[in-house]
């Protein structure tokens, strides 16, 4: 059920509406099997593979809770994070494990002919799979105390605004918000009304309308110019941008409508001066997951290597980053090339701060936020494409293959650049926290009407046919 | 967010709620009405074409299709050859749905002489986007109630869209003021003859040797609609035609959408004309425009055998 479709609207109408209906004490359990409804629409079958989940992850939580013996503990920990990874491979890396084996081996002539499975990924298992390790993690360290109520632990990992793209929750900041009780508040439904609409303007205005010129360049790649390329390239760090947080703007927005406030996501990554900020602001609950359950333990063990100990973490890290993402060694490029440049960073930082003394701020930063986002956007090349030899051509075509500028029609281009920057315009506000005094802060009619002339702009400009979200497939 | 909310002198949520209701259909309906008043008042251009086939033409001879339709048959040539007057009313990318609306709009106001209807291998597949692209329809749907059922095929919520008044006009902005801009009403800049629009330029590619048997799905909606086309053409006394145009591509095996065709064809006793594998033009590359078009010159010819078909079936 994706989110920008009318049947979602009506399914959330008519769980909010059954929602504040109920009484208090009733409404988390209604959200239980409003979201197990969700999730049943996407596939039955995946559903009793999360509900097996949820079981073992609770009881596994509460004996690690109850061991006392380290041994135990950590027996307990090993069998909770091995139990989330063995489905987690199973659906998402088989395939890419045997074939790569079985290429290994030709090598040295032995020819195994391995079993390779025709399934579908279970809709949000990446997302899910890291929930339960992070909460299994935070239970051993002490961080969090293991949940009691199954049904709330359920809620936790199944609340359907965030089943399908995340956030990645933390233990820490969902399941106290569960055990309160939820009142109605206008605030939560204005707010996360406007929430919504600004993720669906992202989503269907810049994104899905990218996503139409990309799939016209892409189906004819070899005939298009050097200038095209580089403006498909360029303008797909948009619609990655805009789709992925687009869609976390309307799972923040719906869970807000509940009265529930989800993690933050995205802070603005393409306003990013260096690489080491752009993912402390993009896919921030994935980013902030690998740095508390890989990174850090991971460069602590290794703090006896020095600065190696630090690169060997940080190498790790971005792989585990990259290759969440799908089961090609693109991916893997992908987040090692996003460690490469983190260790560029660190090893230049005393030179770099030394030359933005001797540079005008202004210059200063402008420059290194187009830097920044001409590195994502190369490395988003390689993250787009299947194969290395497919990003080699791409960029090689950058380079060698002139011609004038593909745009079909002069309308695309415009209603690309015109959503791309209302979007940006937005970030930068947010960014600078510019005009915050204006009317349309102040004044409730002018927000009103803002607001509405938004919904306009998106009945105007929006693609409402067809069009997956990207990273529906992770 | 754009704002945050200010709790200081506000009025209770309702009637917000309704303020805000109220703001947006006011909106919807201005901004609506506005681009429905520039929508029909354009008089060239891709819009205006479907709203001449739909509302105005009263040609002999009506040629329907997609692309291939579009680009590939001369109305000047049955002008001067049959003496007979000619419309092209074929849409890029559409598909038998598009051409079955068209004709429901036609079919009300008046009863033309012949038509032809181009098809292209696959049509009868099952997908999405020709569902999609009956978005092309959509501005005519509350002046035609004809083509209401088939513009309610694309999604079961079309109808409840449609309350809003820009709905219909999605991603037309530009489209509409191109349109209505005084460059754009300069008739040497506008390249259509009779709905037909040629192309200009010859395809430097290979011939494609498709050796691929696909068995695809197929869609039983588009294959009823397609009897339902021939039935109200035999209703109606008109002639009807249909033709596959030639393509720069070889196939080894027949279509499912063109045997299909075929048969039904056959059923209904209307002539049927296939020009893939044609070898005189596979064999000219200089009449092609892409694989999948022929450009003006190849076009001209083309049509000029096409008339010669109906010539000998008269």
């Amino acid at each position: 059920m994706p989110f920008t479709s009318i049947l979602f609207f009506l399914f959330l109408t008519g769980t909010l509406i059954v929602y504040y209906l109920l009484s208090v004490r009733f409404r988390n359990y209604f959200l239980i099997a409003a979201s197990a409804v969700f999730y049943i629409y996407a596939g039955a079958v995946f559903f009793l593979l999360l509900a097996a989940m949820i079981l073992a992850n609770f009881l596994i939580g509460l004996k690690l809770e109850q061991a006392t013996v380290e041994k135990i503990r950590k027996g307990y920990l090993i069998l909770g994070v091995g139990s989330n990874l063995v489905p987690l491979i199973f659906f998402k890396y088989w395939n890419f494990l045997v074939g790569n084996l079985a290429k290994l081996l030709s090598v040295v002539h032995w020819d195994f002919s391995f079993h390779y499975l025709d399934i579908v990924l279970p809709i949000g298992l990446s997302y899910y799979v890291f929930q339960f390790i992070a909460y299994l993690i935070d239970i051993y360290w002490k961080h969090e105390k293991a949940e009691r109520d199954i049904f709330r632990f359920s809620l936790f990992i199944m609340f359907f605004p965030k089943m399908q793209v995340g956030p990645i929750e933390r233990a820490g900041n969902f399941l106290p918000q569960l055990r309160k009780k939820i009142f109605f508040d206008q605030n939560n439904l204005v707010e996360g009304g406007k929430r919504i609409v600004w993720g669906l303007f992202k989503k269907l205005v810049v994104a899905d309308r990218i996503a139409i010129y990309q799939s016209a360049v892409m189906s004819a790649q070899d005939q298009q110019s050097g200038i095209t390329m580089l403006f498909a390239s360029l303008i797909y760090t948009f619609q990655v941008y805009a789709d992925f947080s687009g869609y976390t703007d309307i799972a923040l927005g719906t869970a807000r409508l509940f009265g529930f406030n989800l993690m933050e996501n995205f802070k603005r990554p393409l306003l990013a001066k260096n690489m080491g900020e752009f993912w402390r602001r993009w896919h921030i609950s994935l980013s902030s997951w690998v740095n508390d359950y890989v990174f850090t333990p991971l460069a602590f063990k290794r703090r006896s290597w020095g600065i190696a100990g630090v690169f060997y973490s940080l190498a790790l890290s971005f792989a585990i980053i990259g290759i969440w993402h799908g089961s090609t060694w693109n991916y893997l490029a992908f987040g090692l090339l996003q460690a490469v440049a983190l260790m560029y960073e660190y090893l230049t930082r005393r030179f770099r701060k030394k030359m933005a003394k001797t540079i005008s701020p202004v210059i200063y930063n402008n420059l290194s936020i187009v830097a920044t986002f001409l590195y994502i956007s190369f490395c988003l090349v390689i993250f787009r494409t299947d194969t290395f030899s497919h990003a080699g051509a791409m960029l090689n075509s950058i380079v060698t293959h002139s011609g004038p500028l593909f745009y079909d029609k002069p309308s695309t281009l415009l209603f690309i650049l015109i959503g791309c920057l209302i979007m940006m315009l937005h970030d930068v506000r947010e960014e600078f926290k510019l005009f915050r005094s204006s009317l349309v802060t102040k004044n409730w009619i002018v927000q009103q009407v803002t607001y509405a002339l938004l919904i306009i702009y998106i009945l105007l400009a929006g693609v409402f046919d067809g069009g997956q979200f990207i990273y529906l497939a992770y | 967010m754009i704002g945050t909310i200010n709790t200081k002198k506000q009025p209770p949520f309702l009637v917000k709620l309704l303020s805000f209701l109220i703001i947006l259909f006011f909106l919807d309906l201005s901004i609506g009405n506005l681009l429905k008043n520039f929508y029909f008042k354009q008089d060239s251009g891709l819009l205006y074409r479907s709203t001449y086939a739909m509302d105005s033409t009263r040609a002999d001879i009506l040629i329907f299709g997609s692309s291939t339709a579009n680009h590939h048959y001369v109305p000047e040539l049955f002008d001067k050859e049959l003496h007979l007057t000619c419309y092209n009313t074929g849409r890029d990318g559409n598909s038998i749905l598009y051409s079955y609306g068209i004709l429901q709009g036609v079919l009300k106001r008046y009863t033309p002489q012949t038509i032809i209807l181009d098809v292209y291998d696959h049509e009868f597949m099952k997908d999405q986007e020709s569902y999609d692209r009956i978005a092309s329809l959509l501005p005519y749907y509350e002046s035609h109630p004809g083509i209401r059922p088939i513009v309610r095929l694309k999604s079961p919520f079309e109808k409840y869209k449609l309350l809003s008044k820009i709905y219909p006009y999605n991603s037309m902005l530009f489209t509409i003021a191109v349109g209505n801009a005084d460059f754009n009403r300069d008739r040497a800049l506008v390249n259509d003859q009779n709905g037909y629009v040629p192309l200009i330029n010859t395809w430097k590619g290979p011939l494609i040797l498709d050796s691929s048997h696909v068995n695809y799905e197929l869609d039983n909606t588009k294959i009823n609609i397609f009897r339902s086309f021939i039935s109200d053409c035999r209703r109606s006394n008109i002639r009807l035609y249909v033709f596959l145009s030639p393509k720069f591509i070889q196939y080894e095996h027949e279509d499912t959408t063109v045997a299909i065709v075929n048969k039904i064809a056959g059923e209904y006793g209307i002539p049927f004309y296939d020009f893939t594998n044609d070898s005189f033009f596979l064999n000219r590359r200089e009449l092609y425009f892409d694989k999948d078009h022929l450009n003006d010159e190849g076009a001209k010819i083309y049509t000029s055998m096409v008339i010669n078909k109906i010539v000998r079936d008269r």
